[in-house]
This record gives structure tokens, C-alpha cells and sequence, in this order.
């Protein structure tokens, strides 16, 4: 309080504010109106693909690795129930 | 486009749930070839779609609340039992850890020398590191509660502030934990004083691990402006969870490591 009134210069508010660049503050700026906005587009994508590309990305290998890993469980499954043939 | 006349989320079609179940499966699977046959392909397969489909269904969740507004206050409160619900059913898995214990302790069998701890094991001190521990704990329930605090009041700075420290002190007890583990003269497989000392503490930690997760999401997302003074339910269950983590410590510290010393 002291320092507003007696030093002239910037005050502490002041310079932490000037010293951050302008694509740091980007990342410091609320941005969920743009995200309300890229999910409330009337364009008839499931949530779990509205986000963009990398949604889909996502999802297609998680498939894959359930998918393929459900029927390889089938498989051994069916190795482990099958007796070992002995002489 | 048409309006719903209840106040009730309708969820949009997801293939998390059947592809969750599938991660179920391959786990479960996966563990029996690992014992059975030596093999981790299908435990790997199966942690790594576990993981796939909780960071996807929690993200939808992110986009259906914060982005689309479906978490009306009808919804909250659904949300709000099922966290409660939840936690009640992990304090009744914690309960069969503690009887567990208490069977063997409380009438300690000829195998042991008729005493607990076992003939030959040596406990560890309970006020030495557990102590700091149960302090830590503590502490970072008070720094939760002052994190929740900072939201409700609007405080961003603040907020960010005692959600980072809670996280560091959860961080600092896993340390911890996990250096009296690796100094323990005894390991799981002495006696049942083992068994019940590491799996009961082993899944505590595990919870200690799945509470900072949670906790470091809500960082972020506090970071994000996700939250507001008014609506911060997926903090406050973090928090919930968070205290109910340290409650389960309370009760092994004074039954494991202290009574039973």
C-alpha cells in the first residue's frame, strides 16, 4: 500500500502482468465459451465425436484394442479348455 | 430442434459402457494368463483399454456438464448419491480388510507363537514415518477443504493454491509409503501378519494414487475455468473421495500400526 504511494513506477500488479507473452495469456484466458460453442453445434455428432478429428482417432483404437483383444481372449479360452495330447 | 419438457440428462448413444465391460474382460483374462501361462499381453491389452475408456467417458462427462449445461440441479443430485453410493461400497471392501485382520490378530494362532506381531516379525514403529504420515493426510484435508473454500468464494488464486499443495502432500505420503515398503524387514509373504499388513495398506495406497489422479484433474480443470463458485460438483466428489481416503488411513493406523505393534 505504501509502495502505490510513494514510488512513481509500475506497480507489483502491473509488471507480473507485462512480463507474461501473449501466447502464455492465451493459456491463462477463459476459453469455455468456445468450447460451449463447439458443442452446442447443431450438427448431429454423438458427444464422444464432437470434439474433431482426434475424437474419432481415439475411439477407432480404443475399439480396435477391445474388439481384437475380446476375440483373443475367445482364442486362448478355447487353447486353454482343449487338452494337451499326450503319448 | 426439439425440447425436453423434465429436467433430466438423456445421454447421448456411447460405446464406453460395452467397451468398458470388454476392458473388464481382458483384464480379468489377462490376469489368469499372467499366473497361469506367464503371459502380460492380455493384462497390458487390458489396462490400457481400461484407461482408454475412463479418460474418454470422463471427458464426455467434462463436455456434457461444463460444455453442453446437461447437469441440471436434478442431475447433480443423481450424481451426488451415486459418489455417495460409491464410496460406501468401498468402505465395505476396506471392511473385509479390517476382518481380515482382526480374525487373525485378535486370537493369533500356535503357527505365530500364540502372539501378534508373529514370533520374528518386527513391526514397524508407529511413530516414526506412519506418524508423518497420518499428519500429512491431515493436513491435506485441511487444504482441500480450504481449496473448496477459495471456490465457493471465488478465489482462483487461492484455489489453485490449496489444490496444489493437497496434491503435493498426497504425493509426498505415496513417497513415503513407498520407501517403508522397500525398508520393511517383513514382506507380504511372512505369515498372515504380511498378508494383512500389505494388501490392506497395498490397496489404501492404490486409493491414495486413484485420489491425487482425481485431485490433478480438478487442478486442471480449476486451471480451466471449468468451475463456479455456484457449480463444482466433480471437485467437491474429488474431495469426498479425498477425506474418505484419509478416514481409511486413520482407522489402519490406529488398528494396523499402532494396536497392532
Amino acid at each position: 500500500m505504501w509502495r502505490n504511494l510513494l514510488v512513481r513506477g509500475p506497480s507489483l500488479r502491473q509488471v507480473s502482468q507485462r512480463t507474461i507473452s501473449t501466447a502464455s495469456r492465451r493459456l491463462l484466458e477463459n476459453r469455455v465459451p468456445e468450447k460451449q460453442k463447439l458443442f452446442q453445434e447443431d450438427n448431429g455428432l454423438p458427444v464422444y465425436l464432437k470434439g474433431g478429428i482426434m475424437d474419432g482417432l481415439l475411439y477407432r483404437v480404443t475399439m480396435g484394442l477391445t474388439v481384437f483383444g475380446t476375440g483373443y481372449v475367445l482364442y486362448e479360452l478355447m487353447m486353454a479348455s482343449m487338452p494337451k495330447k499326450q503319448k | 430442434m426439439a425440447h425436453q419438457a423434465h429436467s433430466y440428462h438423456m445421454v447421448d448413444p456411447s460405446p464406453w459402457p460395452i467397451f468398458g465391460a470388454a476392458a473388464a474382460l481382458l483384464t480379468t483374462s489377462g490376469l489368469i494368463m499372467w499366473f497361469h501361462y506367464s503371459s502380460t499381453t492380455l493384462l497390458t491389452m487390458g489396462l490400457l483399454s481400461m484407461l482408454l475408456v475412463m479418460l474418454q467417458w470422463w471427458r464426455d462427462v467434462i463436455r456434457e456438464s461444463t460444455f453442453q449445461g446437461h447437469h441440471t440441479p436434478t442431475v447433480q443430485k443423481g450424481l451426488r448419491y451415486g459418489m455417495i453410493l460409491f464410496i460406501t461400497s468401498e468402505a465395505f471392501f476396506f471392511l473385509g480388510f479390517f476382518w481380515a485382520f482382526f480374525h487373525s490378530s485378535l486370537a493369533p494362532t500356535p503357527e505365530l507363537g500364540g502372539q501378534w506381531p508373529p514370533t520374528g516379525v518386527k513391526p514397524l514403529n508407529p511413530l516414526e514415518v506412519p506418524l508423518l504420515n497420518t499428519a500429512i493426510l491431515l493436513a491435506s484435508g485441511v487444504t482441500v477443504t480450504w481449496a473448496h473454500h477459495s471456490i465457493t468464494e471465488g478465489n482462483r488464486k487461492q484455489a489453485i493454491h490449496a489444490l496444489t499443495l493437497t496434491i503435493l502432500l498426497g504425493f509426498y505420503f505415496t513417497a513415503l509409503q513407498a520407501m517403508e515398503y522397500h525398508e520393511a524387514s517383513f514382506s507380504i509373504a511372512d505369515s498372515v501378519y504380511g498378508s494383512t499388513f500389505f494388501v490392506a495398506t497395498g490397496f489404501h495406497g492404490l486409493h491414495v494414487i486413484i485420489g491425487s489422479s482425481f485431485l490433478t484433474v480438478c487442478l486442471l480443470r480449476l486451471i480451466k475455468f471449468h468451475f463456479t463458485p455456484n457449480h463444482h460438483f466433480g471437485f467437491e466428489a474429488a474431495a469426498w473421495y479425498w477425506h474418505f481416503v484419509d478416514i481409511i488411513w486413520l482407522f489402519l493406523y490406529m488398528s494396523m500400526y499402532w494396536w497392532g505393534s
